[in-house]
């Protein structure tokens, strides 16, 4: 197949060494992917710091570090970055780099979108963190302080650092609605000739679920921030209830963003699964047709569950069953998705490379955030989960063990193809038994907290949590330390190492894999034909 | 040692739940037994002991639920496991191609999960669900005793409506504890002044709600959670079944004082709930009272520094220099500097008198009217316009708070 | 090869993109603006 070089002259495949003026302006999406990686692993150790520091404090009762205002703000930007700087931005970096090789178009359908998309993403950056340094300055009172969800009335009462988040909230909303778009029209568009929906590679598929979910549901939580903007400075009462509100819409709105989010989230990791599943076992994908269907059946359904996190706040009756039901009908399709892996995997032929570790290990850990999501959907019990450490636990195997190592996953598998090199696969190994036996050791104490009954977003805590919360910090501090070994090991791949084929993997099939690694600044100029 | 003891206190649970079946007594037995016995009161892995018939149903569910994914969490593993084992290319495995089920049999195996998951689901845990639910929200009925709850930052407040009863129940953990440098108590951070006093055996339907912002009051043992929503009221209810001191702790981020406001809980018979009551009756009758007759400045100032160290130290301080921007200094302030009445002996709109009877809408200053006593009023007021530097040299009584309100 | 796009077979491509793009941002802004009036 083509791998038409024609401006080689002009720019250099291998060049990431440009001036800025290159990275500012460019339209390529493989420069853009780039740079969404960059800035992703630049924000991950961001994030980490910020919830090292909080579980410093965590590791023993007292207050030792830090005032109580101060670790509220800790926690909620904690949880902003890592969900809006760095899973997002990395999710979107795969799909820029990536969704054109598969189908063979020679770019996103709105290069110029794409540029804006990204060069959004900084400024917010700062505007999330700027209200720390600020306060350094006697400036404010730091960074918002009600945690990520923004809660009224707590967020109408907060000072500055609300108004930098909202703001930031809508700058990055912007961004990832143009991602979106773009992501959407060049699926739609752009697929060489033959590549019809139903062989679009399954993780163009789980981005394309991504991007309706995300043009449909952050329109919503931007008018919920809106809502709060105005309630804080211009007078209205959406969630006062002196003023004929209610702090429960706040509630409904946000969770209503919030609830997709989590598998915006998600579905690009499950769409690459797939492929790196298929790769090591060198086995064609098993389910093809049924992922693609419960891709779209948990989309749809992620519409609909949203209340499930607010449980406690007083609904009546029905509301609370159809909730529940609506909820736990979400293992349904996930489910499938489990034994379409499963089954990928059996009778194959494995190795096990870091990429495979990281897939597999995903799949078993994954699978116990699932599993604690069904025991949190059933209403009479979650009196107990609500807004406690297991609450905490279960997300964090979902985003951690789920997003980001599903996120290491990708990156380990493509950077043979976007580098031209092989990393260290002793290093590589390494990072993913240290990344997941200290995940495991701090987040399995987190669910006995729960359960003893230690509440959310506390800096301080009663006697009996204390050895779980030691154990739990420990463990973060390692869990911190190992992801060092991870940026080493892409630093190194970038600049060197053994020589990348152009079918980096052995079993690997697609489109990608047919170009060299790394591929030309320009590809698929002359599209390829599917048969 | 300490699991021994954990299976025997579950056992004598099951034994004395008349009237369940074997079924729940084999699933509990099943659960502990799975708990490492090397569990030790600080490493408690399940919920704490529950006192009333919800907590014991939310016990019993999250168990049984806890043992269907666990047997899932294994029998999925447990083959995938297999399967990198026997499936490798080391091994010389020659890959297959299949790339869905064909034949009868494979249909079977690969809609029998998803089946077992449907019933699992809407049946074997949605239908007891259900009906747990329905318990859980029916406040109403045979419901004996109203307590109403009031959550404020950073403390609760509780209303007997029937008997009149009102007082606010905040952290009792001295600070020196906090800041480490004083040994922690037993009951370090979940111990009150004044606890909730309730009696046992009786429904006592629950009413909350919150002056500022949400709050949730929560008791593990109680399997009780609910928010407090300011402007509305949610309700809930608890039938505790044994005496003792239950505690637990506010739920819904709240301010930065969220980890700091324990909800504390002792049960007792009957007669000695009613004899509490009719103390509490006496004391609330002496403090209102306060209005009765004129306050020296000393009793003013006295009664003042005691309240305004329980009930305004935590957000403007000690010293009264505040946490600007959040919450001003009240030293120097021209508001507490201000005039403390009109002309005309009515209150000043953004007053000092006004201020903390009405607080302010849009921060944490919330309205005391409703919470604090005349006397509790007129002591803050006339403390803190003679406090902290400022020196006023005036003083307000409880009987023209009583007025003005 | 010449079963691949022609170059106006790109523009169309390109342009039907930029059409979707509108209308899928347009959708976007009537949701938000639908939001700030739903109340309770």
């Amino acid at each position: 197949m083509s791998t038409a070089t024609t401006h080689t002259a002009e720019h250099p495949a291998k060049n990431y060494h440009g001036g800025w003026l290159r990275w500012l302006t460019t339209t390529n999406h493989k420069d853009i992917g780039t740079m969404y990686l960059t800035f992703s692993l630049i924000m991950f150790f961001v994030g980490g710091l910020m919830i090292l520091a909080v579980r410093a404090e965590l590791f023993q009762p007292g207050l030792q570090l830090m005032k109580p205002e101060f670790f509220n703000q800790l926690i909620g930007v904690h949880a902003l970055v890592m969900i809006f700087a760095a899973l997002m931005p990395a999710a979107t970096g795969f799909a820029n780099w990536m969704l054109p090789l598969m189908i063979g178009a020679p770019d996103m359908a709105l290069p110029r979108l794409n540029n804006w998309g990204f060069w959004l993403l900084p400024p917010a950056a700062i505007l999330l963190t700027l209200p720390f340094t600020l306060a350094l300055f006697g400036i404010g009172d730091g960074a918002l302080a009600t945690g990520w969800t923004f809660y009224a009335p707590l967020s109408v009462q907060g000072g500055m650092g609300v108004d930098f988040a909202i703001l930031a909230v809508h700058i990055l909303g912007i961004s990832s609605i143009m991602g979106s778009i773009n992501i959407i029209v060049t699926i739609f568009n752009m697929r060489a000739p033959g590549m019809t929906m139903m062989k679009l590679p399954l993780f163009a598929w789980g981005w394309l679920i991504t991007a309706f979910l995300l043009i449909a549901t952050l329109p919503v939580l931007a008018g919920a921030v809106t809502m709060l903007l105005t309630d804080r400075h211009f007078g209205t009462h959406f969630f006062d209830a002196a003023g004929g509100g209610d702090p429960i819409l706040f509630q409904h709105l946000f969770w209503f963003f919030g609830h997709p989010e989590v598998y915006i989230l998600l579905l690009p990791v499950w769409g690459l699964m797939p492929h790196v599943l298929s790769t090591f076992s060198r086995k064609p994908t098993y389910g093809y047709k049924a992922q693609v269907y419960s891709f779209i059946a948990i989309g749809l359904l992620s519409v609909v569950v949203w209340a499930h996190h607010f449980f406690t706040a007083g609904m009546p009756v029905p509301a609370l069953i159809y909730f529940m039901f609506s909820t736990m009908a979400i293992s349904l399709p996930l489910a499938v998705l489990f034994f379409c892996w499963i089954a990928t995997m059996w009778k194959g032929a494995m190795t096990f490379e870091t990429p495979m570790l990281f897939a597999l290990g995903f799949i078993v850990l994954f699978g116990v955030a699932g599993l604690t999501g069904l025991l949190l959907a059933d209403v009479a019990a979650d009196a107990q989960y609500h807004h406690s450490y297991f609450v905490v636990a279960h997300f964090h195997y979902a985003l951690f063990a789920g997003g980001i190592m599903g996120v290491m996953t990708g990156v380990y598998y493509w950077l043979p193809k976007w580098t031209g090199h092989m990393y260290s696969e002793k290093l590589g190994k390494l990072h993913f038994w240290l990344t997941v036996l200290s995940f495991n050791l701090t987040f399995i104490p987190q669910f006995f907290l729960g359960l003893a009954g230690m509440p959310r977003r506390i800096p301080d805590y009663a006697l009996q949590f204390a050895e779980f919360n030691a154990i739990s910090t420990v463990g973060a501090f390692i869990l911190g330390l190992s992801q060092l070994i991870f940026a080493w090991n892409i630093w190194s791949c970038v600049r060197g190492g053994d020589k990348a084929d152009s079918r980096a993997w052995e079993g690997a099939e697609g489109l990608e894999w047919e170009l060299s690694s790394p591929p030309a600044h320009h590809t698929w100029e002359t599209q390829p034909v599917i048969k | 040692m300490a699991g021994y003891a954990l299976v025997t206190r579950t056992t004598n649970q099951v034994v004395r739940n008349r009237g369940e079946g074997l079924h729940r007594k084999l699933i509990s037995l099943a659960s502990t037994a799975a708990i490492p016995g090397a569990a030790s009161a600080a490493y408690s892995f399940n919920f704490p002991e529950p006192v009333t018939p919800i907590a014991r149903e939310t016990l019993h569910i999250h168990n049984e639920f806890m043992l269907v994914i666990t047997v899932l969490f294994v029998v999925v593993f447990a083959i995938m496991i297999y399967s990198m084992i026997k499936h490798r290319k080391s091994s010389g495995h020659a890959p297959a191609k299949f790339t869905g089920p064909s034949g009868a049999m494979q249909w079977l195996w690969a809609l029998i999960p998803f089946a077992i998951l449907l019933f699992i689901d809407f049946i074997l845990m949605g239908i007891p669900a259900v009906k747990a639910i329905v318990n859980m929200e029916d406040t109403k009925t045979q419901a004996d005793i109203v307590l109403k709850i009031t959550g404020m930052q950073w403390k609760w407040q509780y209303e007997y409506p029937e008997a009149g009863v009102k007082y606010i129940s905040t952290l009792a953990t001295p600070r020196d504890q906090i800041t480490n440098t004083a040994d922690k108590g037993e009951h370090y951070l979940l111990e009150v002044d004044k606890p909730v006093v309730l009696p046992v055996g009786k429904k006592i339907r629950i009413l909350l709600t919150s002056t500022d912002v949400i709050h949730t009051w929560w008791v593990p043992q109680f399997g009780v959670k609910r928010d407090a929503v300011p402007g509305f009221l949610r309700e809930t209810w608890v039938l505790i079944e044994k005496p003792g001191t239950y505690r637990g702790q506010c739920a819904e981020l709240c301010g930065k004082d969220h980890g700091f406001m324990p909800v504390v809980v002792r049960a007792v018979p009957e007669p000695e709930y009613l004899a509490w009551l009719e103390t509490q009756k006496a004391e609330a009758k002496a403090a209102n009272s306060g209005a009765d007759r004129i306050w020296s400045r000393e009793e003013l100032m006295a009664a003042g520094e005691e309240t305004y160290e329980k009930i305004c130290a935590a957000c403007h301080q000690p010293n009264g220099q505040g946490l600007p921007p959040a919450f001003p200094a009240l030293a120097g302030s021209k508001l507490v500097n201000g005039p403390l009445l009109g002309m005309d002996g009515k209150i000043i709109p953004d007053s000092h008198v006004d201020r903390v009877l009405n607080g302010k809408a849009g921060t944490a200053m919330q309205a005391f009217r409703n919470s604090l006593s005349d006397v509790e009023i007129a002591s803050i007021i006339t403390f803190e316009r003679n406090s902290f530097g400022n020196k006023k040299g005036d003083m307000i009584q409880p009987a023209q708070i009583k007025a003005l309100r | 090869m010449n079963e691949a796009f022609s170059r106006q077979d790109l523009e169309r491509r390109r342009n039907a993109a930029r059409r979707l793009g509108w209308v899928l941002g347009i959708a976007v802004l009537a949701i938000y603006i639908l939001g700030l009036f739903v109340k309770r």
